[in-house]
């Protein structure tokens, strides 16, 4: 057993939330000081999606929402979070929230992110202020999406799944699930 | 210029590296009959709370250059404690709390 003996400051202890947020304060004017704040992204006229898989199964996002894609790093794993946080990675510099999709896309199934990551991809989503990098399993492709072909999400669909979607697109000869950016960043 | 910065208790959850503010900790303490279980109260600036830990690693100062807020990814899926912010160093990421 051992004590450890807190700072005195000259003035005496400063509040510890006052400590806390002149220090966040001070990060933040370090990330803009060094040309880390992000550019707001046009999406343009045009709609162009990233395709990519889990398994055998297909997907989209739309590349507007698509900030980078990355190999992953040594992700740290965080306790006390829901099951899809897969932790947090070091990601030039800045702090990347890693979610596991195929676990947002199917509550319940059991991964192991050490294992897992490996050989894998990040695709780095920003909508609404908010980001995160989601795993999946390979990139395949970026495509242009005509107006006509993106289709309605597939009444079979269980709701609570179907709302991850904004639709259905033909890719390759198969319909891959055009994901929501917001749905998906939003528990 | 930066100048703030913090020095940080370093102690392992098991699962992740938490940080705590070395002038919040008000003793460590070794859990009789638990190998490896220590016990850290808090609250020498704040109102009195205790964790437990599997491991007490150190001390790490980190400047505010390597602190960054909670990704809003991240905030919204904790379910317990809510860390104020995380440290990220060359070598490690640490949430502190």
């Amino acid at each position: 057993m051992f004590e450890v003996i807190g700072m005195m400051s000259p003035g005496g202890f400063s509040p510890l939330q006052e400590v806390r947020e002149e220090l966040l304060r001070e990060a933040s004017i370090e990330a803009g000081a060094s040309g880390r704040e992000k550019g707001r992204r046009d999406s343009g006229p045009a709609r162009s999606l990233l395709v990519f898989f889990l398994g055998a199964e297909g997907f989209a996002v739309d590349l507007a929402h698509v900030r980078k894609v990355l190999r992953p790093a040594r992700i740290a794993r965080v306790s006390g979070t829901s099951p899809e946080v897969l932790g947090l990675m070091n990601c030039q510099g800045e702090v990347l929230c890693v979610l596991d999709l195929r676990r947002i896309l199917s509550p319940g199934k059991e991964t192991s992110p050490a294992a897992e990551s490996e050989g894998k991809f990040i695709v780095v989503v920003q909508h609404g202020g908010k980001e995160a990098g989601f795993l999946v399993d390979a990139v395949r492709d970026v495509t242009e999406l005509a107006s006509s072909s993106l289709h309605p999400v597939l009444d079979s669909i269980d709701p609570s799944r179907g709302r991850l979607f904004e639709g259905t697109v033909s890719y390759g000869g198969q319909f891959v699930g055009l994901l929501s950016p917001s749905a998906c960043l939003n528990p | 210029m930066t100048t703030g910065s913090v020095d940080l208790l370093v102690v392992d959850d098991g699962a992740a590296l938490r940080g705590y503010d070395c002038r919040d900790v008000v003793r460590v303490e070794e859990v009789a009959g638990e190998p490896g279980g220590f016990l850290v109260r808090l609250g020498r600036l704040g109102s009195p709370r205790e964790f437990g830990c599997r491991e007490v690693l150190g001390s790490v100062t980190l400047s505010a250059r390597e602190i960054r807020p909670i990704p809003e990814a991240l905030r919204e899926r904790i379910t317990g404690e809510q860390p104020w912010a995380v440290g990220l160093t060359g070598r490690e990421i640490y949430l502190l709390y």
